[in-house]
């Protein structure tokens, strides 16, 4: 298992490197269009001294690996550069909302756990009925929907017609107020944020079970004289599951990366509502830092992902055969 | 005293989109305590659809019991509640399959999945089953049974899985062992060895078994009675010995002529039966061998043959069983076990 | 399924003299058993039998042709999507449905249904022209990856790895930052940063292909390279490739709403379904249809191409059991 551990480690590495290559080609001079000074200052004109000490400041006329070494440099010290509007360093304004960004994904992913895999599993037990058909014609609806509409219309009917028609309502917008507490505020973009996931985990998780009860071992299990409750429990679900939880963590990156929508549309103050606004504002180095971060963060949650894989299927834990 | 088991003019059918596939249609026999029924035929002669049947393990939709019975120690299976059934399951009959690699759970140590039946059955705490389990896997042949008991079913090989899920069947100390092509997707040297110790485990349970295979040659030592199976039906029953040197079906001469002769230097051609099985949707009219018969008359195109005992504690469904001078064309002919050889045609 | 040789494969009727159809058929469009069918034949029957993606299709046409006609009656009897009266504005303003208006009147008096339309092309010409441009480079880079393998494989999937580390919306408002905010850049963005999925699953097909049996049966017949590639790779292989397309035509359309929405696509006072959901949030309390119209069209529009998909999905799945 180490070696499985460590192997996915190496592998990780290049894919890395990769990534900084990737976005530091997107911010250096002549290999795309575009002006590299602007990714720094925004797009305010500039007087050409300014522009020529940005130029020398920031080494932009150093050779490209110069640049890049520069740039890796900077990277691993943390340092993503400055908002040239607001001042500060991109790495302060990030990692003080950054907590926001991930309590938003964690709530998304509690609730795409419930309702993914109980609809996932119904779905499949009742194959062919009701319940199965309105599961999978709902994913599919589910994926081709705006997620950003989604949350548009949830705040409407929770926030504003509920409020109305004289129904409890919910808060659409800011993480607490006076009215409500944090956990309230959540709710709404946390259900925004799982909507297109869920689908996709109740329609793996139906799949999987609906394959897991195929195999041999569950005829096993109930040539054992089990009762269809305990064999699709015991013998199918802890195998079928395996693929889920780890679509599941893989997801939480996923949802990390997605937040900015959801950001912006619940007021949420995390990254992604930060990188919104500096859109905004063509506040480039605050857009391209939290591009970083969030791709950094969703490299790291897949490594552990696929490390904790290895926890869960003992094929992977224990390889080795005996004669 | 009823019968140990009692399958009488069994008719199983699976209802699908495409028609209905007559899987098991007439089959009948009888076990007792302590004998071993072979249970012969090609791929989709019915034969595992009959096993499963008896366990009650053919989904119901779309298979469906259309006549007949099962009844275990005079006890109707088919009237029985399904909590009921579950008692038996596993318990006093149980059932092992072909293939001990997809057959066993793999997220679950092999002890544990041999303690199931223990827990579910015999209401043992989890230390007494696992306790109970090691000592299976000893008395199956497992060396260092404490340890293994806590592996994982791919860290075995096929032999050594093979004789896990026997002692996963045996937990309970059934009355009658089912199984279904044990020995099939083993190696040939560790199909004798399974076999053995099937045979040992009768001796000293007196269980009776029942063994399922398309190879004659397994069941030849083994089987007390022999049932030949061909399109879902019973086309012939009888005491193992009878079987082979007198069979009275015209397919089980073609089985015992397709077998591979070990003992002769002569490089003689291999015998196979000529033709496929049938589907099963839709069977040839009136006996269903009779297309790829080497013997067939104009009536077996027409009339469907009963299951006669043609001589006593024999059945055949061939209509000219009960004609001498017919089945002895069978020995004159070529490759017959002990009989000439087809060297000058 | 069941290892057990006897079991009857219940779903579909066993293969045997007297089964009926057997969908056993020569790749190359002819056919040596049963009664004369191809695999496209096949495959366009089943399509036309899933209602559900034959609606889809049926909406994808008249989308298109809404689309495509627009111009000839839209600013007649609606009203311009982009022109703003001068004269008539303030009384236009942000009014709700109406039998003149039938999906009402934006902020600046423009009628939405016809902004609606117009923002059909805008998705329609994004969704066709990014998914393009996505195949033709993935397929190219598939296809160097399977065919010449070694180095330029390793390193083709390499770089696919990347760019699969990166969420894709993040990865498009990087780009589009760099490269600039605007209508064209966004169908560029969306088409470079789809090519890793066709390639993987274009070289995968290849590969798959490439083993199996019957290339090697058609070279030992003699076949050239090319012609292998041509009549038994390439068949095999495009099915996969247009089931993902089609599907990502439903996702580019999505990714373009998405990033006008955030204000990186298409800019005012262009119509564009999810430009015009941002600039409804202002007025979600006081004027809610203005979000309701332009995220129905994405959503049917995009499910649309779901439903396509999968419909084309399951035809050209010869293993599928019926």
């Amino acid at each position: 298992m180490i070696g499985y551990i460590a192997r996915r480690v190496l592998q990780m590495i290049p894919v890395f490197i990769g990534v900084t290559i990737l976005l530091f080609i997107l911010r250096a001079p002549g290999i795309l269009p575009g002006d590299p000074v602007k990714m720094i200052t925004g797009e305010r004109a500039i007087s050409q001294t300014l522009y020529d000490q940005i130029v020398e400041k920031h080494g932009l006329n150093k050779p490209i690996y110069v640049q890049y070494g520069r740039y890796l440099g900077d990277l691993v010290q943390g340092d993503l550069g400055e908002s040239y509007q607001k001042g500060r360093a991109v790495t302060d304004i990030l990692f003080s909302k950054f907590p926001n960004t991930l309590k938003l994904a964690l709530a998304a992913i509690i609730v795409e756990m419930f309702f993914g895999i109980a609809a996932g599993v119904i779905s499949a037990i009742k194959r062919y009925s009701f319940w199965d058909v309105l599961v999978t014609f709902s994913t599919s609806v589910l994926v081709s929907v705006p997620v950003f509409w989604f949350g548009m219309l949830l705040q409407i009917l929770f926030g504003i017609k509920f409020k109305e028609w004289g129904l409890p309502y919910l808060p659409i917008s800011g993480m607490s107020s006076a009215e409500f507490p944090t956990s309230v505020h959540i709710l709404l973009p946390a259900v925004t944020l799982a909507s297109v996931s869920t689908a996709y985990a109740a329609r793996i998780m139906r799949s999987q079970l609906l394959e897991v009860m195929g195999q041999d071992y569950i005829r096993t299990a109930a040539a054992k004289g089990l009762s269809a409750g305990r064999v699709i429990w015991g013998h199918g679900m802890k195998n079928a599951m395996i693929p889920v939880v780890t679509f599941l963590g893989l997801d939480l990156g996923a949802m990390v990366g997605g937040t900015i929508l959801t950001e912006t549309v619940f007021n949420w103050p995390g990254i992604g509502l930060e990188m919104f606004l500096a859109i905004g504002q063509r506040d480039w180095p605050i857009v391209m830092g939290g591009v970083i971060v969030i791709v950094l963060m969703v490299m790291v949650i897949n490594l552990l992902v696929d490390i904790s894989y290895a926890f869960l299927d003992p094929r992977i834990r224990y390889g080795r055969k005996v004669a | 005293m009823p019968p140990l088991l009692e399958v009488d003019d069994l008719h199983m059918h699976f209802f699908t989109r495409d028609g209905v596939v007559k899987a098991v249609d007439g089959v009948s026999f009888t076990l007792e305590s302590g004998k071993t029924l072979g249970v012969v035929g090609e791929s989709g002669s019915g034969k595992s659809v009959t096993a499963l049947s008896i366990m009650r393990l053919v989904p119901e939709p779309p298979g469906k019991v259309v006549s007949g019975d099962i009844r275990f120690k005079g006890e109707s299976v088919l009237s029985m509640s399904d909590k009921d059934q579950r008692k038996l399951r596993g318990n006093r009959i149980a059932m092992i399959f072909q293939d001990p690699m997809t057959s066993l759970n793999p997220v679950h140590r092999i002890g544990k999945q041999i303690a199931e039946p223990l827990r579910l059955h015999k209401n043992m705490s989890r230390k007494e089953a696992w306790a109970a389990a090691v000592e299976l896997l000893a008395q199956v042949g497992i060396p260092q049974a404490e340890e293994r008991a806590r592996n994982y079913p791919h860290e075995f090989s096929g032999g050594m899985r093979q004789r896990a899920m026997i002692a996963m069947a045996l937990a309970c100390g059934p009355d009658i062992l089912i199984a279904d092509e044990p020995t099939t997707a083993l190696d040939v040297t560790i199909q004798a060895q399974i076999l053995e110790l099937v045979q040992e485990i009768q001796q000293r349970t007196e269980s009776a078994i029942i063994l399922i295979t398309h190879d004659l040659g397994v069941v030849a030592d083994m089987a007390d009675h022999i049932l030949v199976m061909y399109g879902g039906k019973a086309v012939e029953f009888g005491v193992a010995d009878e079987i082979f040197y007198h069979s009275l079906h015209p397919y089980t001469w073609g089985l015992l002529e397709s077998l591979p002769r070990h003992d002769v230097d002569d490089k003689g051609a291999l015998c196979p039966i000529k033709g496929q099985p049938p589907s099963l949707i839709s069977l040839p009219p009136g006996c269903s061998f009779h297309p790829r018969c080497a013997y067939a008359q104009p009536i077996c195109s027409t009339e469907v043959p009963p299951l006669v005992e043609v001589e006593r504690g024999h059945y055949s469904s061939c209509h000219f069983a009960g004609d001498p001078d017919f089945v002895a064309q069978f020995v004159a002919h070529s490759c017959y076990v002990g009989g000439p050889r087809e060297a000058d045609g | 399924m069941s290892g057990n040789l006897e079991q009857p494969d219940l779903s579909r009727s066993p293969v045997g003299p007297g089964a009926e159809g057997s969908p056993v058929v020569d790749r190359d469009g002819g056919d040596f058993a049963g009664p004369g069918r191809t695999l496209r034949a096949d495959a366009l029957r089943r399509l036309r039998k899933n209602k559900l993606a034959v609606a889809g299709l049926v909406w994808i046409i008249i989308i298109i042709l809404i689309a495509i006609t627009a111009d000839l009656w839209a600013p007649r009897w609606l009203g311009d999507p982009i022109e703003i009266d001068s004269a008539t504005v303030s009384e236009r303003t942000l009014l709700s449905p109406s039998v003149e208006h039938p999906f009402g009147t934006d902020k600046l008096g423009r009628d939405i249904a016809s902004r609606v339309i117009y923002g059909a092309r805008v998705s329609l010409i994004v969704g066709i022209v990014a998914v393009f441009i996505m195949v033709v480079i993935g397929l190219i880079m598939g296809a160097i990856a399977a065919y010449y393998g070694g180095i330029w494989d390793s390193l083709i999937m390499r770089t696919a790895d990347v760019f699969f580390a990166f969420p894709y919306i993040l990865f498009a408002i990087a780009l589009i930052a760099v490269l600039g905010k605007g209508f064209q850049n966004v169908f560029i963005a969306i088409g470079i940063l789809g090519w890793p999925s066709i390639a993987r699953v274009f070289r995968s097909s290849i590969m798959s292909v490439k083993s199996n049996e019957y290339v090697d049966a058609a070279r030992a017949m003699g076949a050239s390279t090319r012609r292998i590639l041509l009549r038994h790779i390439m068949p095999n292989s495009v099915a996969p490739i247009i089931v993902y397309a089609t599907m990502s035509v439903g996702g580019a359309i999505l990714t373009e709403a998405a990033l006008s929405f955030l204000g990186m696509g298409v800019q005012p006072p262009s119509p564009s379904w999810g430009l015009m959901l941002s600039e409804a949030r202002s007025f979600m309390f006081t004027a809610p249809w203005l979000m309701i119209y332009p995220g129905i069209a994405i959503l049917t529009t995009v499910l649309a191409f779901v439903l396509l998909g999968d419909g084309l999905r399951d035809a050209l799945d010869v293993k599928l059991k019926e």
